[in-house]
């Protein structure tokens, strides 16, 4: 890719500083110099994973309520508050970058900013929330494990109390259909039905092919990416088609096979066409999870106000603080 | 969930009372917890969001923590008890049955329902009912920080803005009444007093209506006159949110009697 | 407005600069810095500071390497007097999702004098960032309060990944009663 076409500006003697800070493995803290396009890159990738967090929290969240068991209600409740949580995290890590939560929120709410697409598929049974603990959160773990290096040291620190919370979430949705799996003839279909939906959606979700992938070059030069999308697939293939399988469950790719040469399961054609039509905007729940959000934007507003005027009035010397609109 | 040890032996009339105000007690932390992680997702700021669930999963944990009690005392699996019940059969107060409302209705509900729990907790701790006071001891030490969040909505929903001080006087219009189905005894309260397994109820309800009354004071809050506490409790009635609430609740686990484990 | 979180794991070990979180005032930001950061174990206490009020250096911004437009360095000019800062130092380039440890504290006029201070008394001792703040702006956990903050946590272990052990297919059908 031309470097030139994104702006950097190849002779200046602190790209040199920069790269070859990043080539020995030191982390970029806020304050020390980065081109322009480094702070860019990582604003986009920070603030959409941001928001595939908070928009993750509804197909699930959307479960809650109808949690069949106590401890389920209780690990469903953990595991959206987790994802409340990290998008949290990723804000900071954005902020520290010089953005604004409340203008990255406002994107959001407006349509202009992107998300992760799986999340604008819907929840259709209990299974669902399992397959996700498993798949969907299973892909996370692959991608996020591979960001936990990032050269930017906020994101890495994000990544990395991430992950740690993330094996949870695996872990219980993994258990969640294994039971499902393996019980009536009622919960083996609806464990089948949740796999046959959600496989392809989660394949997707490590990003389009790496031919694809132009800003993956920069990413990987500077650290940002330690791995390519293509890579991590393939990880994340591998470690859960064996899985899945040795559950009694069937894939939905009919050209799936395991390639004994190299030792990795090989899959069928991608339908990018989909993703890329869910990506930009016209999946099944994209207006439904934005218009949920709008709404609790808009509910919570006399809320903040509430918080602003309250806390105008206890330190009246200073300016009331700004109201997050 | 873990199976509970064999509890004490007791008189029949001691493990009826008992069993009937454990059932209450689950409920009630059961249902409020409901209502409270119906927000998750939905809360004004994401901080809230992961607040609200906090209080959803300390509530829940206590309705495991009291219908654990009663497994002990009679073999009802927690599960079946809040997933097989039928809505009559529940013993749950309207206070938290209702539905969530605006965000000021639910912090006073929380608020409230908090108030009770900083009183009866720590006499229930002191029952002469080992198990009810090791579990009283527990979920008495997330209480203090309970109050706390309790106090600053309290404060900033009465003294924030005139929206936020209309919506929490209204809020309060419905809730406060509903306090007294709260802090109804139940009939077999009165032997669990006299065996000193429950406090004495006047002096709960007093403390509860008047640490509430006090915060809401400082928030320049009046709720109006106490409370009255009906005779008969009314936790055997289903209302229509208890119907609502648990039709929701129960739907995935009711779907498939068969399922052993979910 | 965003206020930078510091928290304690264990008594005798230091507070860690951990993330920020939102919150409109002081009490409120305390408050989410427990939602947020203490939903898990450990924690014994918890610090909240306006991010404005924080004093960021890195190494290559005090080896002059930066070119002027990273961020002057939060709080603007103090009037005169001692006042008691608190110095947090990042040692290493190594992983970790903790930012900085509070390592020392220092009596001083301002935070830029601060932060000579502690690098006067650190000298030799490696560090590639630092944050100074002064113990005033510093909203911090009741002490008194810290088993109702922190202790709860300990018992949910649904959430903690530790208590999952490995889920197999075959582990699952074995626990099947």
């Amino acid at each position: 890719m031309r470097r030139e076409a994104t702006g950097v500006d190849l002779d200046d003697p602190r790209l040199a500083r920069f790269e070859e800070r990043i080539a020995a493995g030191e982390k970029i803290e806020p304050g020390d110099w980065m081109p322009d396009e480094y702070r860019r890159q990582l604003v986009r990738m920070i603030s959409q994973h941001a928001h595939s967090e908070v928009v993750g929290m509804l197909p699930e969240g959307a479960w809650i309520t109808r949690a069949p068991s106590l401890r389920r209600k209780l690990v469903l409740i953990a595991k959206v508050q987790d994802e409340a949580g990290h998008g949290q995290y990723l804000y900071h890590a954005a902020e520290t970058l010089g953005a604004r939560r409340e203008e990255l929120e406002a994107a959001l709410l407006a349509g202009r900013a992107k998300y992760s697409s799986v999340f604008n598929y819907p929840t259709l049974t209990w299974a669902d929330v399992g397959m996700i603990g498993w798949l969907v959160d299973g892909a996370a773990i692959k991608n996020q494990t591979m960001l936990a290096q990032c050269s930017y040291g906020p994101y890495s620190r994000a990544m990395v109390r991430i992950c740690s919370e993330e094996t949870f979430h695996h872990k219980q949705g993994k258990e969640m259909v294994l039971n499902y799996a393996a019980g009536t003839p009622a919960q083996r279909r609806m464990a089948q039905d949740a796999l046959d939906r959600w496989w392809w959606p989660s394949v997707m979700m490590l990003g389009p092919h790496d031919s694809d992938s132009p800003n993956t070059p920069l990413l990987v030069r500077w650290g940002i990416k330690t791995k390519t999308n293509d890579q991590v697939r393939q990880e994340f293939i591998d470690e859960h088609v064996p899985e899945l399988l040795e559950a009694g469950l069937n894939v939905p790719d009919p050209d799936l096979r395991y390639d004994e040469e190299t030792g990795h399961w090989v899959h069928g054609p991608i339908d990018w066409d989909e993703f890329w039509r869910v990506v930009k905007g016209d999946g099944p729940c994209n207006a439904e999870r934005l218009a949920a959000r709008n709404k609790a934007h808009a509910d919570g507003a006399w809320v903040r106000e509430a918080l602003a005027a309250y806390a105008a009035r206890q330190d009246g010397a200073r300016e009331p603080a700004p109201v997050e609109a | 969930m873990t199976v509970q040890p064999a509890a004490p032996t007791l008189a029949e009339g001691v493990r009826v009372a008992l069993i009937a105000r454990l059932t209450a007690m689950g409920d009630d932390e059961l249902l409020l917890g409901h209502r409270d992680s119906e927000w998750t997702g939905h809360g004004p700021l994401l901080e809230e969001d992961i607040a609200l669930a906090n209080l959803a999963q300390d509530e829940i944990g206590h309705a495991v923590l009291w219908y654990g009690l009663r497994q002990a005392l009679d073999g009802s699996v927690p599960d079946d008890l809040a997933f097989r019940r039928d809505p009559e059969d529940f013993r749950s107060c309207l206070l938290v049955e209702l539905p969530r409302g605006d965000w000021a209705f639910t912090m006073l509900r929380q608020f409230l329902f908090d108030c009770y729990e900083a009183e009866a907790l720590p006499r229930l701790a002191r029952s002469s009912y080992a198990p009810l006071a090791e579990a009283a001891a527990k979920a008495l030490r997330e209480e203090l920080f309970h109050l706390r969040h309790a106090g600053l909505w309290v404060q900033r929903l009465g003294l924030g803005t005139e929206e936020s001080r209309s919506r929490a006087v209204a809020a309060l219009e419905r809730l406060w009444p509903e306090l007294g189905g709260l802090l109804t005894p139940l009939p077999g309260d009165l032997l669990l007093a006299a065996e000193r397994a429950l406090p004495d109820w006047d002096t709960l309800t007093a403390a509860t209506v008047g640490r509430a009354r006090q915060a809401l004071a400082a928030a320049s809050l009046d709720p109006g006159h106490d409370p009255e506490v009906p005779e008969a409790s009314g936790r055997e009635v289903a209302s229509p949110h208890r119907v609502e609430l648990l039709a929701t609740m129960q739907s995935v686990a009711r779907s498939d009697p068969e399922a052993v484990a979910w | 407005m965003r206020w930078e979180v510091f928290k304690q794991d264990a008594p005798g070990k230091p507070h860690q600069a951990v993330g920020s979180v939102h919150g409109f005032d002081a009490e409120h930001a305390l408050l989410n810095a427990r939602h947020v950061f203490g939903r898990r174990p450990s924690a014994v206490s918890v610090w909240v500071v306006p991010a404005d009020k924080v004093f960021s250096r890195t190494a290559e911004e005090l080896a002059g390497f930066d070119d002027g437009s990273a961020r002057a360095g939060g709080p603007a000019a103090e009037g005169g007097g001692q006042r008691l800062f608190h110095v947090f130092r990042k040692a290493s380039h190594r992983r970790s999702m903790t930012f900085a440890d509070h390592v020392l504290d220092v009596e001083a006029a301002g935070h830029d004098a601060a932060l000579a201070g502690a690098l006067a008394r650190l000298e030799g001792e490696p560090a590639v960032a630092w944050w100074v703040v002064a113990a005033d702006d510093v909203a911090r956990s009741d002490p008194a309060e810290a088993r109702s903050w922190f202790e709860p946590a300990r018992d949910k272990t649904y959430k903690q990944q530790s208590a999952y052990g490995t889920v197999s297919p075959r582990r699952e059908r074995a626990a099947r009663p």
